[in-house]
């Protein structure tokens, strides 16, 4: 579960993120829509600990900066960033090492076989195409099976079988009680899965709709535009 | 024509105004213009009596050195994909303009001529320097155009050799074996000289004054011909320099009436210095780390060790065993102790060269693996303790320095035979300087945020480094001039080597939970 509560991030004069407060349950898969530059990157980065910021984050109950919350937090970013000089198995090895994992190996077996990344094992980082790149970035944040995940623009880059392998793992990460977070512009690849979508515009949560109080033949498409772009118009209930 | 002026126009006019709105920017600008004025002010009005002048030699020998540096980096880029005239920006709006490629060309070098001194500023920066060898601000002037010279006439031959090796394997290696065989008489006549002489001193000085130097063309041309303008030498100076120049026009020449259609060459120097660029500004360490590592790596052993936060020590040692032939020792490990060892046996002083390699270390130190990790996300989300994270994921740095000053203090002290206790204290202060460094650079990132901009935290980082080391500096100079000889040198050496290692663990504590606590850094341009 996370909770965020009234977080606030500056860049100097810019106001990223403005008071923003957001929960996600176990089991719950939270979009987070917006228009470029509205402040949806640097929730994620806040979130995940990686800026400073005012405010609190608790992942499970956990400040987000301890150990603990650390050890259940998964998260892949929208550059995947690989190390040139270890191979995709050895990537996920470090992860395993680092995060003193047990019985790993069948897992990320699994892992590789899905993403197709089999024949790549001993391929190095500096190797891979962006889209591969990003699928062992994805493997290396669900490694260590963390109860709160979060993706930064997962699809980008991606073939057709990326595409489908993240939203069937997304799903079924779902199912087994994770806290999801996704950031996309590709609305339709999450309007079978989602539950809540933030939408937000200059640094604020613009609106936060709940999947079951959408109105009957809306989607997820229509009610982003309705808030986006006509900006009076009441959000759904 | 009446387009690119207006577009050289409006971009001052925009840089200026943006001056104006970025006051730090304004004042960086305005402290480094009275940095080199008061520069220019010392380097005229304080000169050393001429008995206490280095050889004049010495510097010619560097400047042909470092010009023959930047002619084979130059020839290797061109090998591969061509020097970098235009901006992405100018591929996307000039090159499909109705606009002449002729013009297009005049104001890419004109681009290149504003790049070229900025490439060439730190010289500026160099006049205490030079000073050891009786060149004032004037001759820095001389010394700054002349690189500049260089640079641009090497811009234009690197595009001409793009164009035509391009997709010839073959010519790409007769541009390699003509580049070598320009060198290879100097080479044979240092040889022959250093036989004749039996010193290694003597023979440079011979081979850096012989034709076999003079003549070879850019590096050769331009050392003479500034080393000739300083020596008041004006028409040898002026006929070297000129040579230089008519090959540069010659070139461009070529380059207009040979083939206009330069368009593709151009496309891909600049397509793949964009894309570098667009990554190393979205934090893609790859991109910056692809460069400066080997094309092919052979994968031979596999395989993390450790567990927990050692893991991020057993990474390293695989990535600095699978990118160096040395291990832990890198290319510019190499160069640091190989060119340490030839200024100790050359200047017959160990602190001395401690000092220039103290120097050259601020700028280093950020290369080390442990600082580099922290542009990615991992570091920051292993479940482990900051403090602990930070030990090992700089254990590589340290074994890497350590090795470094061994290496260079060693040898160069056994080869000019300085004293044991010298050596062992340069050992330590190099050290325990490079601790403090790494300290420094955590401190930085703990208190500065992720919107600080470059020119303004390199500038701080230089002030902080200054201010932090200067109670120890002072310190030691009190107790070595106080005791005096040897001994007073050890002496002061190692109160500076224990201030280092005070002050480094205080940074290290203030900076306490930096992982925590900070702005994930991106790579950004200045």
């Amino acid at each position: 579960m996370i909770i965020v509560n009234d977080l606030t991030k500056r860049y100097n004069k810019l106001l990223a993120n403005d008071h923003i407060s957001l929960t996600v349950n176990s089991g719950e898969l939270t979009v987070l829509l917006g228009p470029n530059g509205a402040g949806k990157s640097t929730l994620i980065k806040s979130i995940c600990g990686l800026l400073r910021f005012k405010g609190s984050v608790t992942i499970n109950g956990f400040d987000n900066h301890t150990a603990d919350a650390k050890r259940i937090l998964g998260y892949v970013p929208e550059m995947p960033a690989l190390y040139p000089m270890l191979t995709v198995a050895e990537h996920l090895e470090f992860i395993a090492k680092a995060y003193r994992l047990e019985h790993w190996q069948e897992y990320a077996d699994q892992l590789l076989t899905r993403f197709d990344l089999k024949d790549k094992v001993n391929k190095l980082g500096k190797e891979l195409s962006k889209g591969m790149q990003q699928k062992v970035s994805v493997c290396c944040a669900v490694l260590p099976r963390p109860k709160v995940l979060i993706f930064d623009e997962p699809l980008v880059g991606l073939d057709p079988h990326g595409i489908r392998e993240i939203k069937a793992l997304i799903a079924s990460l779902k199912q087994e009680g994770c806290a999801l977070i996704v950031s996309t512009h590709m609305i339709d690849s999450v309007e079978e899965d989602w539950d809540t979508t933030c939408i937000m515009k200059s640094g604020k949560i613009a609106a936060l709709c709940h999947r079951s109080s959408l109105g009957s033949g809306k989607t997820l498409e229509d009610t982003y535009f309705s808030i986006v772009e006509q900006e009076d118009q009441e959000v759904p209930k | 024509m009446t387009s690119l002026i207006y577009l050289i126009r409006k971009s001052i006019k925009n840089n200026l105004k943006e001056l104006l709105h970025k006051p730090g920017k304004l004042i960086l600008y305005l402290l480094l213009v009275a940095m080199i004025g008061g520069l220019a002010f010392f380097s005229n009005n304080v000169q050393p009596l001429p008995e206490n002048l280095a050889p004049m030699f010495i510097f010619r020998g560097i400047l042909f050195a470092f010009i023959t540096l930047f002619v084979a980096l130059t020839i290797m880029k061109s090998l591969s994909s061509g020097d970098v005239i235009f901006g992405m920006n100018d591929v996307n709006f000039l090159f499909v303009s109705p606009i002449s490629s002729r013009k297009i060309l005049l104001y890419g070098m004109m681009r290149m001529t504003r790049n070229s001194f900025y490439a060439s500023f730190f010289i500026l920066f160099q006049s205490s320097s030079l000073a050891n060898f009786g060149i004032d601000f004037g001759g820095i002037i001389l010394i700054l155009a002349g690189f500049m010279l260089a640079m641009i006439v090497m811009s234009i031959l690197s595009l001409i050799i793009y164009n035509l090796t391009n997709s010839s394997p073959k010519r790409k290696r007769a541009v390699k074996i003509i580049a070598i065989l320009v060198y290879v008489p100097l080479v044979i006549y240092l040889a022959v000289s250093f036989f004749q002489t039996n010193d290694p001193i003597e023979a440079l000085y011979q081979a850096i004054h012989s034709p076999f130097s003079s003549f070879i063309p850019i590096a050769g041309w331009v050392t003479v011909g500034v080393i000739s303008l300083l020596s008041g030498e004006v028409v040898t100076g002026l006929l070297f320099l000129g040579l230089t120049l008519l090959v540069g026009i010659g070139l461009l020449i070529f380059l207009l009436l040979s083939k206009t259609d330069y368009y593709e060459d151009a496309l891909v120097s600049t397509e793949s210095d964009f894309e570098k660029r667009r990554a190393i500004a979205e934090g893609n360490i790859n991109s910056i780390q692809s460069q400066t590592t080997k094309k092919k790596v052979k994968i031979a052993g596999t395989g993390i060790g450790g567990t927990g936060v050692t893991a991020l020590f057993h990474k390293h040692v695989r990535e600095v065993f699978r990118q160096n032939r040395f291990g832990f020792l890198s290319f510019a490990s190499v160069m640091i102790s190989g060119g340490g060892i030839l200024a100790i046996y050359l200047i017959k002083d160990v602190t001395a060269v401690l000092q220039i390699l103290m120097w050259v270390q601020i700028m280093l130190i950020g290369t080390g693996r442990g600082l580099q990790e922290t542009y990615i996300h991992y570091i920051y989300l292993i479940p482990e303790s900051s403090f602990q994270k930070i030990i090992w994921s700089n254990m590589e740095l340290i074994i890497r320095v350590l090795m470094e000053t061994v290496i260079t203090f060693v040898v160069g002290g056994l080869l000019i035979g300085a004293p044991i206790f010298i050596v062992l204290a340069s050992i330590i202060v190099y050290t325990m300087f490079s601790l403090m460094l790494i300290g420094i650079n955590y401190l930085f990132m703990r208190y500065t945020g992720a919107d600080i901009s470059v020119g303004l935290l390199i500038t701080f980082y230089y002030l902080a480094v200054i201010i932090i080391i200067a109670p120890g500096l002072v310190a030691a100079i009190i107790a070595g001039t106080m005791i005096g000889g040897m001994v007073g040198t050890v002496v002061g050496l190692l109160i500076l080597g224990a201030w280092e290692l005070v002050a480094g663990l205080i940074c290290f504590a203030l900076s306490r939970g930096v992982l925590d606590y900070c702005d994930m850094p991106v790579m950004k341009k200045a």
